[in-house]
């Protein structure tokens, strides 16, 4: 083992020394100071995600456990700039009286969470894979609870953690399976057979990552633990918890479940068509804001399997581009969402009503979020979902394609009806106007910028596909 | 029949039965008491099939250790008295089902499985190999995991902290 070998884990290093960090921290500030914590903990993860884009090299570790590539490198690249978006969003609410004496624990758990994400995507062997997991869901199922004040806090962190449980139960037997047909752990050596027992492995390993990407049948949880959960928290279960089980399914396709495509492509045909639709009928009855973005995600999920169901490198391409774009729309939502429920504790869609009026820069913020989220040309979203669509009739899946442009209308048009409410809507009572603080607009502002030049800016797109044809 | 497969069925039939119970008993201080010889019985299996080092991991620290801290946290948090609620037929029925029919899914798929044998001659499972493999930082060495466990255990409990640590008991909603 040389120093060379162990600087390949320079992501994972890096977020166990922020944690490390902030232990210190929280020591040496007195109880009166521990909001200092906030704009340090932003600064220190600032500092990591710029340090994560430094150039890195390829490579695997201890024996082929740990594996890195430029594609990996991207993927914690993308999933830490939602990390610290999600970080420069939350100082308001983690000021607040109820919650500034925990303010460390908060950061050390979505930390935690990120280093979790990080071994997980580089996993070269399915038990280290199987921790990153448990390290990515634990923390947050604490985090859920994080507002224990609130009995629906309370019940989304009970929600996810027994709902993680039950999923991590069947992923574990699909692990033992597969382990039980090839007898090695290691993504390398697995070479599958479509005998019948790797099949019903790889449906097991799949459910335990579909219920962590809240893919219909197995999204049940999610509005639920969306609505009850800290609204930072919910952002961060929505962008990057789900991005990370994605980015690992696409790794999984590629590698070990490679020989098995023709069985998992009727599995995801499927459950896209379930994951859109289902997504998008209940998506229409919401009236609670962050169940409705629960519901949005839902079928955001739906349409991101469009990318994979092709099994190709293109489409693999397509569903990274969609994800990066995915993180700025969702987050902007959710820092609007943030800023207004702190403010006025009001969460409902017709609590927006007249929104424009008061706060013109939020409601166009929002707007421009659900009009990329609904891909609505010329914003980024639409680029992302024109890409996912292409790679989707490039395989020819043409009924496919049609169910899910059928989908892309009906979010149209519930993602409407909030702009509706913010744009058109009379109120008597209005939210009044309000200025929400300096991290949570640098954190907005960069959201739209995202939304406003990723769908133009093609090198990133040329950059992402490249990646990918070199490592699928 | 051979004695071993005598053993074999009892040891198996052990846990079959008292799983049933750790999840049906509708106290739960009970379903702890039979979660205990489930994994008891787990142990059993492990001395079976020579993983001597393995069955006693099961016994001291799933028998022994985590058992009696659920049982702890039990008396600590709970009314041990109280009973759990009965849940309605339909969700019984609907339940059952579901389990059986997994159940014959994947006993189907896996009896119908050609397992190759792997040989097990030239390895053998000692104290000192186990150590090693645990510590190793090469191919088949587990170093890795074992430090990531460290900082999962870390995070548990940073959130068994959130989770417990009271606020003034203002703002009540």
């Amino acid at each position: 083992m040389s120093l060379q070998e162990l600087l390949l884990m320079r992501h994972e290093w890096l977020l166990i020394a922020a944690v490390v960090a902030l232990l210190l921290l929280e020591l040496n500030f007195s109880e009166a100071k521990k909001t200092n914590v906030i704009p340090a903990a932003a600064i220190i993860f600032t500092i990591v995600t710029l340090i994560g884009f430094l150039p890195s090299e390829n490579g695997r570790a201890f024996g082929g456990m740990f594996i890195t590539d430029p594609i990996r490198t991207l993927m914690k690249n993308i999933l830490n700039l939602g990390v610290l978006i999600v970080f420069l969003q939350s100082g308001s609410w983690l000021r607040t009286q109820n919650n500034f004496n925990r303010v460390t624990e908060f950061y050390l758990l979505i930390i935690s969470s990120v280093i979790g994400v990080s071994y997980m995507i580089s996993a070269g062997h399915l038990l280290m894979f199987y921790l990153g997991l448990e390290l990515l869901t634990i923390p947050i199922a604490a985090a859920a609870s994080y507002e224990q004040y609130k009995s629906k806090s309370a019940e989304a962190g009970i929600k996810l953690i027994l709902s993680s449980a039950f999923s991590s139960a069947i992923l574990l037997f699909g692990i033992s399976m597969l382990y039980g047909t090839t007898g090695t752990l290691y993504f390398s050596d697995i070479k599958l057979a479509g005998e019948l027992l790797t099949v019903l492995s790889f449906v097991f390993l799949f459910s335990g990552l579909a219920f962590k990407i809240s893919i219909v049948p197995f999204h049940l949880w999610t509005a639920d633990v969306y609505e009850g959960s800290p609204t930072s928290i919910t952002s961060y279960l929505s962008v990057v918890s789900k991005g990370a089980a994605i980015f690992v399914l696409l790794i999984f396709f590629a590698s070990v479940f490679g020989p098995l495509q023709e069985v998992w492509q009727q599995v995801v045909y499927g459950t896209a068509i379930f994951t859109m639709t289902i997504g998008n009928l209940f998506a229409i009855r919401q009236q609670n804001l962050k169940r409705f973005l629960a519901f949005s995600s839902i079928a955001q999920a739906g349409f991101i399997l469009l990318g994979m169901v092709g099994g190709t490198p293109l489409g693999m391409a397509t569903v990274i581009y969609f994800i990066l774009i995915y993180v700025f729309s969702n987050l902007a939502a959710f820092g609007v969402v943030v800023a207004v429920e702190q403010v006025s504790g009001k969460i409902n869609i017709t609590d927006y009503n007249g929104l424009y009026n008061t706060n013109p820069r939020l409601s166009l913020t929002m707007m421009l979020a659900l009009f990329s989220l609904a891909g609505i040309p010329p914003l980024a979203g639409f680029f992302g979902k024109f890409f996912l669509f292409t790679a989707a009739a490039e395989s020819g899946f043409y009924t496919l394609l049609f169910i899910a442009v059928l989908n892309a209308v009906i979010s149209l048009y519930y993602y409407l009806l909030v702009v509706k409410a913010m744009f058109i809507n009379k109120s008597d009572a209005p939210i009044g106007y309000f200025q929400s603080d300096y991290s949570s607009r640098i954190a907005m502002s960069a959201c739209v910028l995202g939304i406003l030049t990723t769908g133009f800016y093609s090198p990133i797109f040329e950059f992402i596909k490249k990646l990918c044809l070199e490592s699928f | 029949m051979a004695t071993s497969a005598i053993i074999f069925y009892v040891v198996a039939t052990i846990m079959i039965v008292f799983s049933l119970l750790a999840v049906t008993s509708r106290k739960i201080l009970r379903a702890a008491v039979y979660l205990l010889f489930a994994l008891a019985g787990t142990a059993g299996i492990y001395f079976m099939v020579d993983y001597y080092f393995l069955a006693a991991v099961q016994l001291i620290v799933y028998a022994g250790g985590i058992v009696v801290l659920i049982i702890f946290s039990i008396l600590l948090t709970s009314h041990i008295e109280e009973k759990m609620e009965k849940p309605d037929s339909l969700k019984i029925i609907l339940t059952a089902i579901l389990g059986l029919g997994g159940t014959a899914v994947s006993l189907y798929v896996i009896t119908n499985h050609l397992f190759t044998p792997q040989p097990t001659t030239g390895v053998e499972a000692t104290m000192s190999t186990i150590g090693e493999k645990l510590l190793g930082y090469g191919a088949g060495g587990y170093v890795l995991p074992f430090e990531v466990i460290s900082i999962l255990l870390l995070a548990a409990m940073v959130g068994a902290i959130v989770v417990a640590k009271r606020n003034k008991p203002e703002n009540h909603d």
